[in-house]
């Protein structure tokens, strides 16, 4: 389904829409700049990648998934993985390092666009950095309980 | 579309299982998605379903009150006769008084219902159809779909016959419809407003809709009480189920049979609907609604004018070509070569005078004699400082200590 048609069914009321002192956001997971617009809007395209937070858990290093738009309307089982794909997207945790996942989203976008690009990296890196300092938190909050 | 999508049908016991691989989607599934005919029908179908009230009309009317007329320092609605209250001499049957009768009281007869033509309404309701097979779609409209196996989801038939609760609640976990009805529940809230009191006290969302078709399936009494969950048979689709508050893509459930009748009671591109007599699908006003796709295209691009670049005037420090020699290369590119060529020209100039070689002896002889001329000063300076001292010794006495004599 067209990006233009869906944008006009959606723009005006949707799930993740949400207003507030006079701003317009989203909480799409596949929005990474938090705005709603036609362009950051990625539920409603074929490729967009949306950087999620997850649940926190304390040996997590990583707390981040990577939420890829998929265009097919089936589930698929990631046969390495074991992992079942939802319908509308396939997710990668990005336990093994923020490259990976920076490659994943560069690949997705290309040169194309980099509007989009920056702002999952942008995302990518600021809920990277936010997880470093969780993480660093709490190991110090275990060795003093420790002590 | 050349290739027709294909769907497949799950077995209801295992979401893994598919009972029949390859179904063709159903033609309803491609009609256009047209918000502006299904919010127009469900506003006016949403109003079939109101029950005629009014006001008693006899409400704040029931007084024999008159005008007082003018003149007795008072305004002129009509007040209350009698005596013998507080009631009597107050204000009476304005919509502005106290305990008077509204203004415009409701009738009965008041046009409650609205009637939608039927092709309108059966437009409606393909495009609504349709909307169910949109994944974005559903998701708009807020269904926890993240671990459904396909949408538009189709199950074998077996479901209809379920009869107990239990095996609806199971076919709905296997089929990851259950986190939509856990939404359903957990956002169940009170009702703000009076309605509370009349019978309407909680708020809830609507869930899955499974749509079946036989006439005597049981699957009604199995899935009624879940929460959210709603039943419909397939002949009996209803426009306020399938896109509820006007807003598309209901999370629905077919069973196979619903979903094989489908093309039976729209029709096709091909031919007509069977069962709604005479009526044909609507077409796209656009076949290629892809905007970006035409933009982007051969046929298109050739034809535009390249894109504009906005130029911004002081963007960057103006800075003085005079004073500044990159400033002043930027404009004019043969500055370089003309200050290299003016240095140059410099250089060639003073090439004719002759370079000064020191001379040592004549620096030492220069040296010698600026050191006699000094040394010659030295010696007038002293001998003048001397023969001040002595005049003073001589005749003031003032060195050597010896007294004062006048």
């Amino acid at each position: 389904m067209s990006q233009s048609v869906l944008w006009e069914v959606v723009k005006g009321n949707n799930a993740f829409l949400v207003k507030r002192n006079g701003l317009t956001l989203s909480t799409d997971p596949f929005n990474n700049t938090g705005v709603q617009t036609y362009s950051s809007t990625g539920f409603i395209t074929q490729n967009a990648i949306g950087v999620v937070p997850t649940q926190s858990k304390v040996n997590q290093i990583n707390n981040v998934n990577l939420v890829a738009r998929k265009s097919t309307k089936f589930q698929q089982v990631d046969r390495k993985t074991k992992n079942t794909q939802s319908v509308y997207a396939s997710t990668l945790s990005v336990k093994h390092g923020i490259h990976t996942a920076s490659r994943v989203i560069r690949k997705r976008f290309g040169t194309r666009r980099l509007g989009l690009q920056k702002a999952a990296l942008r995302k990518l890196v600021k809920l990277n950095r936010a997880n470093a300092v969780r993480r660093r938190n709490e190991i110090a909050a275990t060795k003093a309980q420790k002590k | 579309m050349t290739s027709v999508p294909l769907v497949s049908v799950f077995s209801a016991d295992d979401s893994s299982k598919v009972t029949a691989k390859h179904i063709p989607l159903p033609a309803v599934f491609q009609t256009p998605i047209r918000p502006d005919i299904v919010s127009f029908v469900h506003t006016n179908i949403a109003k079939n379903r109101r029950q005629a009230h009014a006001v008693n009309p006899q409400a704040g009317m029931q007084h024999s009150a008159e005008s007082w007329g003018t003149g007795r320092a008072v305004a002129r609605i009509p007040r209350v006769s009698g005596s013998g209250t507080h009631r009597s001499g107050q204000a009476a049957f304005g919509n502005q008084c106290r305990k008077g009768r509204m203004s415009l009281p409701i009738k009965v007869w008041r046009r409650w219902h609205r009637r939608v033509n039927i092709k309108q309404k059966r437009h409606a309701a393909a495009t609504a159809v349709a909307a169910t097979g949109i994944v974005p779609l559903v998701l708009a409209r807020g269904h926890r779909i993240s671990q459904v196996p396909q949408i538009p989801l189709v199950v074998e038939d077996k479901i209809e016959s379920y009869e107990k609760t239990t095996d609806a609640l199971n076919f709905l976990k296997r089929f990851g419809a259950f986190e939509d009805v856990q939404k359903v529940v957990s956002t169940k809230v009170v009702r703000a407003g009076i309605s509370k009191q009349r019978g309407k006290k909680y708020r809830v969302r609507k869930g899955p809709l499974v749509v079946y078709f036989n006439e005597n399936a049981k699957l009604l009494k199995a899935f009624r009480n879940v929460p959210g969950v709603e039943v419909v048979n397939v002949t009996r689709l209803n426009l306020l189920q399938l896109a509820p508050g006007g807003q598309l893509g209901r999370f629905v459930i077919w069973t196979q049979s619903a979903f094989a009748h489908l093309d039976k009671l729209f029709g096709t591109y091909r031919y007509s609907s069977i069962i709604k007599d005479g009526y044909q699908l609507l077409r796209p006003l656009i076949t290629n609604p892809d905007l970006a796709r035409i933009i982007n295209s051969n046929q298109v691009q050739e034809k535009v004018q390249p894109a504009k670049t906005t130029k911004v005037l002081h963007e960057v420090q103006k800075k003085n070509p005079l004073k500044n020699t990159k400033a002043m290369d930027r404009l004019n590119p043969y500055a370089k070569k003309q200050r290299a060529a003016a240095a140059a020209a410099i250089k060639a100039n003073t090439k004719g005078t002759k370079k000064i070689k020191k001379n040592k002896a004549l620096k030492k002889a220069s040296r010698a004699a600026y050191n006699k001329v000094a040394a010659s000063l030295n010696d007038a300076t002293k001998a003048a400082v001397q023969e001040e001292q002595d005049i003073k010794v001589k005749y003031f006495s003032v060195q050597k200590g010896a007294a004062q004599t006048e």
